[in-house]
């Protein structure tokens, strides 16, 4: 009993003070939520600098970026956000700074389509981006379901 | 009095990862106890064989959420060591700060969530809202809360500049404070003494001869750290105690585990107020070297040991992990034996159990 | 003719009367609001304390409709019939515990020996809890309802002589008696009596940290775990219930009630009153860690009821000297 009573000394001033702090519950998504500049989000590509050399291909622990070569000036690049683990080792493997991690964070989608991100080169005209984007998606389609 | 078998686990409130334990009791204390284990077995050891050097840097990060760059640690040196490269100092600074940092972590989460499962909701809710210290240091430095990817072959992948070293020099004198407040709590909090004193004792034989290693072993009087006996890393060039206890019950863990916060903390500031200028990493090469290396780290649980044996190629031949919650499980069965029922939560979180770390 | 009809008016206005007192107010429905914000009040206040924000307001009355929809499961080997009728025991006693204990000077069926009634009414919960373990036949249920029992037995008897001061003072066995009696208020003249009808309440509430039986982190949640649905909701009605009951009978025994007349003012007073208590209550629930079941017999057997002895005694002395 004695040291229930001798308890009380010490919490009741911790108690004090936490009921004067704010507390510290982030209300997302009811509230802003802040990343901070270094935070490993949304991979994107530069697709002026991608060379198409795999670099990032080959080191990617999860296997979330597939390069496909239509002939030796068009390659498509795709990235799996929902396979990636956001871990960066693309970014350190590329030599032309071509790929970067984002603070931006990936929300969840209902199917797979709005997941599967391609990226391509600007290379070519509207016309040929049109047949080869439908091409892919197509293949796509088959590959990873 | 009749026996009963009281399941704890696979999913218990006890628990925070899946493990199965089966208690005897009678009346209200436990005669026997049965531990089964491999509900989180992924199989990660055999997975590093089909991923590269490079790319099992990102796997073996994932064995464990709370130890994750002490594993990254440990296999990047025993890689290095195959390659034989100089890593450059202030990388070496830089991954012992994380290191600590983890550490610090650690101890805070196990505090939280022994109080929790004590009944002590209040302190839980405090060491965790004070945790969030760290973690946003943590995920300003390297990206991720708990999965920081700062480790490459070689060196690191992020530096810190002046400025921001001078911001979490003061971030960790807050939370420097705080902790001496927790610490000072817990020991005029006679209620938290009165659940966790003599509770799950280990004496120093039972400690030699499971071969615990970690903060279960230094309270139980036994005087060994990898840090200081098998210097990485920074660890040679820093001035720090390694802090024991004699009881071996609970809250001998607890005073160990507190205190070394505390040491991780001036850890800390050592390595910011003294951090080397110079180059993050080394050139390594892909393929590495025939040969095998034994590497080993001081994670928060204890000592983790990597095997790691390579054929020339790009792929590691094996690699085998020895993590410290493997030595811990396997004296609960003699540490629960006559403990009252309401006392094996305390017993399990006094171990500070990583299933996932156990398993692989 | 005019005689009779004029009594056929009489007695359905008091029919009616007595129906709005037994179902809305100080009745069933008084009870049933008070309940919702008495909880929500007490979980508002704790998480404050701890630095988390805490449930919106209609957080209580949502986890009731939520346990109605629910499936409602026992394991085969249950006995079906006693499972249910036990909340519904429970929540009866409770609910009619209630009717004697006097809101702000009105209580629905005052009679002398209501205290005793009273607390007898609120131990048949305790009861149904320890036989709702013992019923539903898995592990956890059966050790938290031995748990239980062996609570009981610690807390009740210091709780009984602890109330029983207020009635040997005032002379009377009526709650609504004593309330009105108290011309300085009894806590003033016997506050370690109140302090042990405290702790007696917290122990008879469950809450930490006495919340032994339902210790989460190592029973799942004791006598109750094989319960769901509707008999679950039953369940924590009875709880609220019985939170707002007990501390509506310290109110009167120790705080001097509502005092006299019915004026806004001395309501007023009834309400803070009974939030005080309350705010007593929340606070000691985060203060401390939980017991073990040896600790509290402990505690009960060779703190409280020798405090509550010696109350007594001195009540008595003071009261014939």
């Amino acid at each position: 009993m004695i040291e229930h009573l001798h308890a009380l000394i010490y919490m009741l001033p911790e108690l004090w003070h936490a009921l004067l702090k704010r507390p510290i519950t982030v209300r997302y998504p009811f509230g802003p939520m802040e990343f901070p500049p270094h935070f490993r989000g949304r991979v994107i590509v530069v697709e002026d600098a991608c060379r198409g050399c795999g670099l990032c291909v080959r080191d990617c622990p999860a296997s979330a970026l597939e390069l496909k070569r239509e002939d030796k000036d068009t390659f498509h690049l795709i990235y799996h956000p929902d396979r990636c683990a956001y871990c960066g080792q693309c970014e350190v493997s590329c030599r032309f700074g071509a790929i970067k991690l984002t603070n931006e964070h990936v929300q969840a989608a209902p199917q797979r389509a709005p997941l599967e991100v391609l990226v391509k080169p600007e290379k070519g005209d509207e016309a040929e981006r049109a047949k080869t984007k439908s091409g892919v998606d197509e293949a796509e389609g088959g590959s990873t379901s | 009095m009749t026996r009963m078998t009281i399941p704890i686990g696979p999913q218990h409130p006890a628990l925070k990862e899946p493990l199965s334990f089966l208690l005897t009791v009678e009346g209200e204390y436990v005669i026997d106890s049965s531990l089964r284990l491999g509900y989180v077995h992924r199989g990660l050891e055999r997975l590093c064989q089909e991923r590269t050097y490079v790319q099992n840097v990102h796997v073996l990060e994932r064995v464990c959420g709370i130890c994750s760059h002490v594993h990254s640690t440990a296999y990047c040196q025993g890689v290095e060591a195959l390659t034989e490269l100089e890593i450059p100092p202030r990388a070496l600074y830089l991954r012992t700060l994380l290191c600590e940092l983890e550490r610090i972590h650690s101890h805070m989460l196990w505090l939280g969530v022994l109080a929790e499962l004590i009944g002590f909701t209040t302190i839980f809710m405090y060491t965790w809202r004070d945790r969030e210290i760290v973690l946003d240091i943590m995920e300003e430095f390297s990206g991720g809360r708990v999965a920081h990817a700062v480790n490459l072959v070689g060196g690191v992948r992020v530096d810190v500049e002046q400025e921001h070293a001078r911001s979490i020099l003061t971030r960790l004198d807050d939370l420097a404070q705080q902790v001496d407040t927790f610490l000072d709590m817990i020991q005029h909090e006679r209620t938290f003494q009165a659940r966790t004193r003599n509770v799950g004792h280990l004496s120093v034989e039972q400690v030699h001869r499971y071969c615990v290693v970690g903060p279960v072993a230094r309270a139980s009087g036994v005087d060994v750290d990898m840090r200081r006996d098998a210097p990485y890393a920074a660890y040679d060039q820093l001035d720090f105690q390694v802090i024991t206890a004699q009881q071996g019950d609970v809250w001998a863990r607890t005073m160990v585990r507190s205190l070394e916060t505390i040491e991780s903390l001036h850890i800390c500031r050592q390595l910011l107020q003294n951090l080397p200028s110079g180059d993050l990493t080394v050139r390594a090469p892909r393929r590495v070297p025939a040969g095998e290396v034994v590497s080993r780290a001081e994670a928060p649980r204890g000592e983790v040991i990597y095997y790691i044996r390579s054929d020339g190629s790009d792929k590691p031949a094996r690699i085998k992990i020895r993590t410290p919650t493997l030595t811990t499980l396997i004296t609960l069965p003699d540490q629960l034996r006559g403990v009252n029922t309401a006392d094996v939560p305390t017993v399990l979180a006094g171990v500070d159990l990583c299933i996932a770390c156990a398993d692989r | 003719m005019s005689i009779s009809g004029n009594a056929i008016e009489l007695l359905s206005a008091k029919v009616v009367s007595a129906l709005f007192k037994l179902l809305v107010f100080p009745g069933f429905g008084f009870l049933f609001v008070c309940a919702l914000a008495f909880q929500w009040i007490d979980r508002q206040v704790a998480a404050r304390l701890q630095g988390r924000v805490g449930p919106p307001w209609f957080q209580p009355l949502a986890d009731l409709i939520k346990l109605m929809a629910k499936e409602d499961v026992l394991p085969s080997e249950a006995n079906e019939a006693i499972c249910a009728a036990l909340p519904i025991v429970s929540l009866a006693a409770v609910l009619t515990a209630g009717l004697y204990v006097p809101i702000g000077a009105h209580s629905v069926a005052p009679f002398e020996g209501d205290l005793i009634v009273t607390l007898f009414l609120l131990s048949i919960p305790t009861l149904a809890y320890f036989l709702a373990g013992w019923v539903s036949v898995s592990v956890f249920s059966v050790v938290g309802g031995n748990r239980s029992l062996l609570q009981y037995f610690s807390y009740e008897v210091p709780f009984l002589m602890a109330l029983s001061g207020p009635a040997i003072l005032h002379g009377s066995w009526s709650i609504s008696h004593i309330a009105e009696s108290q011309a300085i208020w009894t806590v003033l003249v016997q506050p370690l009596g109140f302090l042990l009808a405290l702790i007696g309440l917290i122990g008879k509430l469950k809450r930490s940290p006495f919340d032994i039986p339902k210790a989460k982190s190592e029973i799942g949640a004791g006598p109750l775990t094989e319960f769901s649905g509707r008999k679950l909701m039953m369940w924590q009605l009875t709880m609220h219930t019985s939170t707002v009951v007990g501390i509506f009978l310290l109110v009167n025994m120790f705080l001097g009630g509502d005092g006299n007349g019915v004026t806004a003012l001395t309501s007023f007073a009834f309400s803070v009153k009974a939030l005080g208590i309350l705010l007593l209550l929340s606070v000691s629930s985060v203060l401390y860690a939980r017991l073990r079941i040896d600790q509290l017999a402990n505690l009960g057997w060779q703190v409280l009821a020798p405090l509550a002895l010696l109350q007594l005694l001195v009540t008595t002395w003071i009261g014939t000297g």
